[in-house]
């Protein structure tokens, strides 16, 4: 099967029907897709298919043929990107940091299609992520920071 | 723990290549987004083994507009609902439901058809299709046919589906100048399955009941019409009066039970609530005060 990870076309050879999160972790080494819940609750395991967070759990391995993979490793250059990553430690947005690479791509998704968002439509973009540690106001004033930053006005 | 080893994934780009595959193998299920069906295969021996994934068919994805209806492909997603202008000014109902299923994660890959098909009595997009006249296409490779959506769900978890059969479509009527709206309680604001939910679909003729239809979820086997309340206050004036009536003839209609969400009392009470909730919105939207 082949797919498109990161910006570069891979192939997967599939034995057996696993996850998406489970191709991703064991064989692309992609550790920054963590494994939460594997229940679609926690978000721990949030990726870009097609620009669009899903959680990687839920997705079957052969479902992604032909489709666009993103993670946070491929974004490590993108400006928007920078912004989110420099305001989540400006603001103290990580604890743990299990949630993180999940926050951070709801959220790049986020500021990608709205660069003004409200708070409460920051709060619907990261329903989907669960953080345990930080009560989640830190991780929201970030986002409304990184807002800022890319739109000042 | 919770692999998914020993499960195959049939692929098809067609919609007669899957119905072909239905009518062939034994136990094979239909999944599309598998936001229900992931979870539900590493908790519990699925009965099936072999899946196969309708999801790339493109012919059941999108929203129609014809002259008297809308049609909605059962793989189209609750975030293609949520965005769609057709389906928040015809069937706002709808779009209210899918603005609180799950998280965005949820809407960018569950379905509707994926909803209707898990056939929980809790199903969200259920309440807003039943008030608005829905039916759905149930096709095998020997038939074609619509039927009602009321008639589609027959137990908790249990839809009319044969296992040769595949849910294509959704068609909603598109009837005169009535308004609906959706309302539900779960045990936060977001995120959550709902404890109780209700539709409400009103024609106003002044200020006057023209046409009503109601639908209460999660407090049946299945997801309630409640035509004999519907029958009895068309034609009758809105007011705070018909309102408490309207919710207390609800109440006496629904059979819930106790479970982890909300015991049978509360569903009771609150199903009064909601459609009441539901109605004041649904009247408001037609212009109504």
């Amino acid at each position: 099967m082949i797919f498109e990870l990161n910006g570069v076309n891979v192939i997967a050879e599939l034995t057996t029907t696993v996850t998406l999160l489970d191709l991703l972790r064991t064989d692309f080494g992609l550790t920054s897709v963590k494994k939460g819940c594997e229940q679609g609750e926690c978000g721990a395991c949030t990726v870009l298919l097609d620009g669009m967070p899903v959680c990687s759990c839920l997705v079957l391995a052969p479902q992604v043929e032909g489709k666009r993979v993103t993670t946070i490793e491929g974004l490590s250059e993108n400006p928007l990107m920078k912004e989110l990553r420099d305001a989540f430690m400006e603001n103290g947005a990580v604890q743990c940091g299990f949630c993180t690479p999940g926050m951070l791509l709801s959220s790049f998704a986020l500021l990608r299609d709205n660069r003004h968002p409200t708070e409460d439509e920051v709060k619907v973009a990261i329903e989907g992520n669960i953080c345990r540690c930080t009560g989640y106001v830190k991780i929201i004033e970030a986002i409304l920071d990184a807002a800022e930053k890319i739109s000042p006005d | 723990m919770r692999t998914l080893t020993g499960i195959t994934l049939l692929k098809t780009h067609t919609l007669v290549g899957a119905l072909e595959i239905l009518s062939t193998l034994d136990k094979v299920q239909p999944i599309a987004g598998g936001t229900d069906l992931i979870p539900l295969i590493r908790e519990v021996e699925s009965k099936s083994t072999h899946f196969i994934d309708i999801y790339s068919i493109k012919e059941l994805n999108g929203i129609y507009e014809e002259s008297d209806s809308i049609i909605i492909g059962s793989t189209t997603t609750h975030s293609q609902l949520l965005s769609s202008k057709t389906v928040s000014e015809k069937i706002p109902a709808l779009h209210d439901a899918c603005s609180l299923i799950g998280s965005i994660q949820i809407r960018n890959r569950g379905t509707i058809g994926g909803n209707l098909c898990n056939a929980s009595p809790a199903a969200d997009s259920a309440p807003p299709l039943l008030v608005h006249d829905a039916e759905v296409n149930v096709s095998s490779l020997s038939k074609n046919q619509w039927m009602p959506l009321e008639e589609f769900f027959k137990g908790p978890k249990i839809s009319a589906l044969k296992s040769d059969e595949l849910l294509i479509g959704i068609k909603v009527p598109i009837s005169g100048n009535g308004c609906s709206a959706f309302k539900r309680i779960g045990r936060r604001k977001s995120f959550t399955l709902s404890i109780v939910n209700a539709a409400a679909f009103v024609e106003r003729d002044g200020d006057s009941i023209k046409n009503l239809r109601l639908s209460i979820g999660s407090v049946a086997p299945t997801p309630l019409r409640m035509k004999k309340v519907e029958k009895e206050f068309i034609g009758s004036k809105l007011n705070h009066q018909t309102l408490t009536e309207i919710g207390q003839a609800c109440s006496g209609q629904v059979n819930p039970i106790d479970d982890v969400r909300g015991t049978a009392e509360y569903r009771r009470d609150i199903s009064s609530v909601l459609i009441k909730r539901a109605l004041i919105e649904a009247w408001s939207r037609t212009g109504g005060k």
